[in-house]
């Protein structure tokens, strides 16, 4: 009988499950192009999934942020819902890339993060014909692939990361760096085609 | 310049073998009319759901492998949909609200050398297919879009969609169809139930959400 009481209990206790609207949350954001420096903070073609689900999306046909990038035809989308089975997932695409006037060049971009109870993935995310110091990396660039840039930093290329029930993935992340006096300091980051969802 | 029509070659032969399966396969097929399903492919059911979630097709030829990137022959979308549960007079299984954002960047798709942008206006209807093997549920769904890169708007449009287990990438389905321009991205297979004519998603998921 107490097992009893104590079903009735927990049933009452969560409405929501009863009638199959356990809600939970959902987040997802993807944007074409972002610089961070001293000069610039900008991010461009950004899309960020609404409170209550369903979808937003954010378009451009060029980008240029400074010297710093440019892009043409980005497509940024963010989809999920928070009711159960909750999901998350966004995506960019972003086509003919240059970074750093042409230091770092993609002719395709397409960058997706999806989130649901079982788990996240980056699958989808592709480069094509990425080149960097002019050299030519194909299109198979494995995950966090990181790439030196002498006298600028470097360059992690397909950079996929675990956040609390999510996952993050920028396709080119450029990290600025100064050395002055042997010392070696962050001095801003442009990230090109970055998606990220999480449930929780 | 591009224009989908011009690049019916393809579609046309998914279609005319479509249209003959549909015909086959179900005998209350509905004539085409605006802002309603053209065809049922399959049995289906109208009650609340909703379908959300996005991801990547590679298409042609749509299954769960890549192809090269630097081919471009792949389309990406959002979408979502939350069907009413509720039936117009003709019987029409009416969508309270849904969007859709699709982007194919195949070149030989591109309009004004921009990848073709398809933008729904309306979602009308939804219904919920019940004749499928999507482990979570699939749903039939559509109404008006525009194309972006001419304007040209109030287009009908139908998707299927297919939430077949997790991860979305190598499970689920998508598949889109635009009569009037000609322009389809649907993968179906005499293999599986004609509900899912749906290509298998490269990346992303679709989630079928029971209730809304």
């Amino acid at each position: 009988m107490k097992i009893q009481f104590a079903g009735l209990a927990l049933l009452l206790a969560m409405p929501g499950a009863v009638a199959g609207q356990m809600r939970m949350g959902a987040s997802a954001t993807s944007y074409g192009v972002s610089v961070r420096t001293a000069n610039l903070n900008q991010t461009a073609a950004s899309a960020t999934l609404p409170g209550d689900g369903t979808l937003a999306q954010a378009q451009a046909s060029n980008v240029t942020l400074g010297s710093y990038v440019s892009a043409q035809d980005v497509f940024a989308v963010a989809t999920g819902d928070g009711d159960d089975p909750a999901d998350a997932g966004s995506s960019v695409t972003l086509e003919s890339v240059s970074v750093l006037n042409g230091l770092i060049t993609a002719d395709g971009v397409v960058a997706i993060a999806s989130s649901s109870a079982e788990g996240s993935n980056g699958d989808g995310s592709s480069l094509a014909n990425v080149t960097v110091n002019g050299v030519s990396l194909g299109d198979a660039v494995a995950p966090n692939t990181r790439v030196e840039l002498p006298g600028v930093g470097y360059v992690v290329l397909n950079e996929q990361t675990t956040t609390p029930g999510g996952i993050t993935v920028n396709m080119i992340h450029v990290v600025l760096q100064q050395s002055v006096l042997g010392v070696t300091r962050t001095t801003g980051e442009i990230v090109v085609g970055s998606a990220s969802s999480s449930v929780n | 310049m591009s224009n989908p029509r011009l690049h019916a070659g393809l579609a046309a032969t998914f279609a005319v073998a479509l249209a003959a399966w549909g015909c086959e396969a179900n005998q209350t097929s509905l004539a085409p009319a605006t802002g309603r399903p053209e065809f049922h492919f399959f049995q289906f059911e109208c009650t609340p759901f909703k379908v959300t979630g996005g991801g990547r097709i590679d298409y042609p030829p749509g299954t769960a492998d890549q192809n090269p990137p630097a081919s471009h022959e792949y389309e990406t979308f959002g979408a979502h949909v939350i069907a009413s549960g509720q039936t117009d007079a003709n019987g029409t299984c009416l969508a309270d609200k849904g969007e859709l954002e699709w982007v194919d960047h195949r070149p030989e798709m591109e309009i004004n050398g921009h990848p073709l942008n398809l933008h729904a206006t309306a979602v009308t209807f939804a219904e919920r297919a019940t004749d499928t093997d999507c482990s979570d549920g699939a749903a039939h769904w559509g109404g008006k879009l525009r194309v972006q890169n001419t304007g040209q708007e109030n287009l009908d449009f139908e998707v299927w969609d297919c939430d077949n287990g997790e991860p979305g990438a190598g499970h689920d389905g998508f598949a889109i169809r635009v009569p009037a321009l000609g322009y389809e991205v649907m993968c179906p297979d005499p293999d599986l139930p004609p509900a899912e004519p749906s290509c298998t998603l490269t990346g992303g998921n679709r989630q079928f959400h029971p209730t809304h």
